[in-house]
């Protein structure tokens, strides 16, 4: 046999193979056509490859390699024609019930609880102050006078004494003290001066409690966050200064804070803070220089460090933040108010 | 306290508009919540902190002004004529009216002067126009300038009908036992010890310092008057203020405290008035009873002290000027030599500002008029680091499971009502701690747990129509203790209507993110749970938990009409068992082998028990005991016989396990079964 007849017949049946892989509709016709063209025993390629033994010696390497390569492109097209067929049945994928699957529908509930809008408000003022340094302090919220009250220099006939602006535990003594739910977070920071040396960084906060009609701006429950730093040499503009950096990261851009008189018993110089919202400004908290009778009541030396604190009200910030306009809401729990935070 | 703008401006020129006032005004700490036109006038809002009674006038708010705008202050010189020779001070009995104080400590000081032949009538316009700003009704013309005066001034005055006291006598009080009076107000109040009365020779005639009586006041025929200008002692004026549940612009002035030292300005002025507007002839002696007082003592300030405090430094020449424009006098003899003066000074506050007693005061006296707008709001703020507790992390990550579990937070009040603080008890034997007062209509416990709070949140969810109602609560409950403040451990509550088996996944799970060890049941006994579905969790030694099925008592209690599931959790006991910063552990490449092994057991053997012998019989290469289900087969196993099918991986350290090792725990399972709960495996 001619070289040139055995390689003309070869890309006959390349393209012959190739072409029947390819019109290939479905598993059986493929068998059939691999049958055909790579049958072991009687397929086409197989019949040529016979021709192979009858050419001249010299001819035998060039046919021998294009052999091979006719081989590996047929081989390679039932390949193909099969992966093409495989990946049409697995597009047909069907549901359980045997029909086919409707990726419109919606997946399997995945039910994501929701926190209070009060602990995302804390989560986030917590983080904010954890990054300025202040640490988490806690303290107890049923109290004794001298924490709620003498020790933030609130002497005995000061007006927020009166029992009936305070929840006073009936008959619960720790001695011969009253006891009573606290009605600042500013009980912490006794408690904590009273515990540990300067420098102090903390902020406290949680539940505080002061009678109080209800309507839709007071609840006789609500939350505080306060914050505390006493150190050597803590001013004024310190605590302008870190209230700027917490209002600029809490509300994300640049703010400005402006001090307004005001008066606290536990510190002096006392202020109104606000923070510039819009073209106005908004009514942020109080703050001030801690009262030196309130270092000295904790055994600080008043001349030796100075210190700031400032508290806020949380509900009023998360009311705020979320244009939550009655604060009934906060403590009513109806889990469709709920999910909307 | 409404301030006229027309008559604020009396007493200082002012060249600017009301709205710059009220800035100036806000800036200095007299908060500005609105302002309203009254006909030509303006009527400004200003709210006055609780440490300046001074500002509870327009002079107050005035001698402000004058110091912010750097104005003179004009204020009226008031020098009422009197019949025959100079005026005289005299002592109790000197003036035509005889006045005792009886009791000084509710009434140091009571002065009046006696006024005759005054007509009464119509206040001229101007007069009741101001008060008309103020809000006031015009009542005549004594009343409104007793009115006028006391907005003006501040100091409290009241006018009796001379001729309707009995005796021409004023005796200062205490009420007798069971003594009544009817207010000026027509009402009629019953008084007690400890408060104060002006009494004439018989009776009670008005409420000292809070409101005159009704059988005194100057009516149309009144012809002579005896003028009051008297102070009380703040603490009792508000208990009695409380206790009677009456009030007055008076009382409130007097609860803060006023400034004797100008009360009698205030009385020499509300007689000039008197004199000018009704007519009538003056005593000449006045009636004056006082307490001795203490001098004012000096307060030094120095100048180093105010950097020190705000940050800036304010110089000595200004600090001295703001002090002096304040009104306090300098007072070089006391204290501070002259060699002291720059760096130091010593002065004595004026009579009006009580508030003034120490150095802290005067800096922020500095500070307040200075400016905080100078206070610079971009100092360097020195970095240190921050401590996240323990107790923060546990809570934080508590909250953030319990939460991916689909529950969503609630917030509930603390002190909740006696039947639901006796709903569940079993953190606390003893009895819930009662508030005087309760925080709303009908709560005054102070809750031992959070499930009676929960369930009634989940009640008022299923009358709003609310159908997957799953909510936690992360708060304290109040455990009274003898001898020490009440301990107040944070639970976690949780309540939800997804079965028993859900919940308690939900605490294993939580417990096993936590690295502590599994929690250990065992069954308990609540009425707030169906009987044989409470349970108690220990962790170790601890009592951690309560999980259970809601009791249909519970239920109708709470008005549920759907199954609920409740959990209680002690978060402080869950703290001493998790490791928040756990230990690595190489990953064992060998593969496992899994079992399942299906027993035949009496119904009264627990999962615990079987799970117990399980892991205690499988040795070393145990690495996880799996349940799968329970089952009953009655013909099969016979009556009271349960199948339980559960599955066991082992692996080991070492190396691939054998098919024989692992027959070999296999049987070693199953002999334990069999001896110790006589169960048998299905084959």
């Amino acid at each position: 046999m001619a070289l040139s007849q055995f390689l003309d017949a070869l890309n006959a049946l390349e393209s012959s193979a190739v072409r029947a892989f390819g019109a290939a509709a479905d598993e059986p016709a493929l068998e059939s056509a691999r049958v055909e063209f790579l049958g072991a025993k009687s397929g086409q390629l197989k019949s040529v490859q016979k021709g192979l033994g009858a050419l001249a010696s010299a001819d035998k390497p060039l046919a021998g390699k294009r052999f091979h390569e006719v081989k590996a492109a047929i081989e390679g097209a039932f390949q193909s024609a099969k992966d093409r067929l495989a990946s049409l049945a697995d597009e047909e994928a069907s549901t359980d019930d045997g029909g086919p699957l409707d990726p419109t529908l919606p997946g399997t509930p995945f039910t994501l609880g929701r926190l209070h809008p009060i602990t995302q408000t804390i989560e986030e003022l917590t983080e904010i102050m954890g990054r300025l340094g202040f640490s988490l302090a806690d303290g107890p919220e049923i109290e004794d006078e001298w924490h709620n009250f003498e020790a933030l220099n609130i002497p005995f006939d000061h007006p927020a004494r009166d029992p009936l602006d305070n929840f006073y535990v009936a008959a619960a003594t720790l001695g011969e003290k009253p006891l009573l739910l606290r009605s600042q977070t500013s009980t912490v920071q006794i408690r904590v001066m009273e515990a540990a040396k300067p420098p102090i960084r903390v902020i406290s906060l949680g539940r505080v409690y002061r009678p109080d009609e209800v309507d839709a701006t007071h609840y006789p429950m609500f939350h505080q966050v306060e914050g505390l730093w006493v150190d050597r040499r803590v001013t004024m503009a310190d605590l302008k200064s870190t209230l700027r950096l917490f209002a600029t990261s809490y509300l994300g851009r640049d703010v400005h804070i402006r001090f307004r008189p005001s008066f606290f018993p536990f510190t002096e110089p006392s202020v109104e803070v606000d923070f510039q919202w819009g073209d106005g400004w908004v009514e942020f908290g109080g703050a001030g220089m801690v009262d030196p009778a309130v270092l000295t009541a904790v055994g600080y030396d008043a001349e030796e460090v100075t210190g700031f604190a400032f508290g806020l009200g949380i509900e009023r910030l998360c009311m705020r933040r979320h244009q939550i306009t009655d604060i009934r809401e906060l403590f009513r729990n109806d889990v469709r108010f709920l999910r909307q935070f | 306290m409404i301030v006229s703008w027309n008559w604020l401006r009396e007493y200082v020129a002012v060249d600017v508009s009301a709205d710059e006032i009220a800035r100036r005004l806000a800036m200095a700490g007299l908060n500005h919540e609105g302002t309203e036109p009254v006909g030509d006038d303006l009527a400004i809002d200003l709210e006055v902190t609780s440490n300046r009674p001074d500002w509870l006038s327009h002079l107050g708010v005035a001698r402000e002004l004058a110091v912010l705008l750097d104005r003179p202050l004009r204020i009226p010189d008031p020098r009422p004529a009197h019949a025959g020779g100079d005026e005289a001070r005299g002592g109790g009995g000197a003036a035509s009216v005889r006045v005792d104080v009886a009791c000084p400590e509710l009434c140091p000081r009571y002065s009046a002067r006696v006024i005759r032949g005054a007509r009464i009538g119509p206040s001229p316009d101007w007069m009741v126009r101001r008060l008309a700003t103020l809000g006031l009704k015009s009542v005549n013309n004594v009343v409104d300038i007793t009115n006028y005066v006391l907005f003006e001034c501040g100091q409290p005055l009241h006018a009796f009908d001379f001729a309707k006291l009995r005796g021409s006598r004023i005796l200062v009080r205490e009420p007798h036992p069971g003594e009544q009076i009817v207010a000026i107000d027509h009402k009629p109040y019953a008084l007690e010890p400890g408060m104060c009365v002006i009494a004439d020779a018989e009776r009670a005639v008005a409420v000292g310092g809070i409101m005159g009586g009704y059988d005194t006041e100057v009516a149309p025929e009144t012809r002579d008057l005896l003028i009051e200008a008297a102070e009380f002692a703040p603490l009792p004026i508000r208990a009695a203020v409380r206790k009677l549940k009456l009030r007055s612009p008076s009382s409130d002035r007097f609860e803060r405290g006023i400034d004797a030292e100008r009360l009698d300005w205030a009385s020499r002025r509300c007689c000039e008035l008197i004199l000018d507007l009704a007519g009538g002839a003056m005593d000449a002696l006045r009636a004056d009873v006082s307490m001795p007082r203490p001098p004012r003592a000096p307060i030094t300030l120095r100048f180093a002290q105010i950097g020190r405090i705000l940050g800036i430094e304010v110089a000595p020449a200004e600090a001295r000027r703001i002090l002096g424009a304040l009104g306090c006098a300098e007072c070089a003899e006391c204290g501070a030599s002259r060699a002291d003066a720059p760096e130091r000074i010593t002065t004595v506050p004026p009579s009006w500002r009580r508030d003034l007693t120490r150095e802290i005061d005067l800096i922020e006296e500095v500070a307040r008029i200075h400016g905080y707008e100078r206070i610079p709001e971009d100092a360097a703020v020195p970095m240190t680091p921050s401590h996240r507790g323990d107790r923060d992390r546990l809570v934080t990550r508590t909250r953030h499971a319990v939460r991916a579990a689909g529950f969503d937070e609630a917030v509930t009040a603390s002190v909740v009502p006696e039947e639901w603080a006796s709903a569940f008890p079993p953190w606390s034997a003893a009895e819930p701690l009662r508030c005087e007062t309760p925080l709303v209509k009908g709560a005054d416990r102070l809750r031992r747990s959070l499930l009676p709070s929960l369930l009634a949140a989940r009640s008022g969810n299923e009358s709003g129509g609310n159908t997957r109602i799953d909510l936690f609560e992360i708060a304290r409950v109040y455990l009274p203790r003898a001898g020490e403040l009440p301990a107040e451990p944070l639970l976690l509550g949780m309540c939800g209507g997804r079965g028993f088996r859900d919940m308690k996944g939900v605490i294993e799970g939580l417990v096993e993110s936590l690295h502590a060890p599994a929690p250990v049941a065992r069954e308990f006994r609540d009425p707030l749970f169906r009987a044989g579905t409470g349970c108690e969790l220990r962790l170790g030694d601890d009592r951690f938990a309560f999980v259970g099925e809601v009791s249909l008592a519970t239920r109708r209690r709470f008005g549920l009409r759907r199954p609920a599931v409740a959990a209680e959790l002690d978060m402080d006991v869950l703290q001493r068992h998790v490791v928040l910063v756990p230990r690595h552990q190489p990953v064992i490449l060998f593969p496992a082998i899994q079992q399942d092994l299906n027993f035949i057991l009496g119904e009264s053997v627990r999962w615990a028990e079987l799970d117990e012998t399980v892991r205690r019989s499988a040795g070393a290469w145990l690495e996880e005991v799996a349940y799968r289900e329970t089952y009953r087969d009655p013909q099969a196993d016979g009556p009271d016989r349960k199948r339980i099918l559960l599955s066991i991986t082992v692996r080991s350290r070492e190396g691939t396990l054998t098919g024989d090792q692992a027959a070999a725990i296999r049987d070693r399972i199953v002999a334990a079964v069999s001896e110790r709960h006589a169960g048998r495996l299905l084959t």
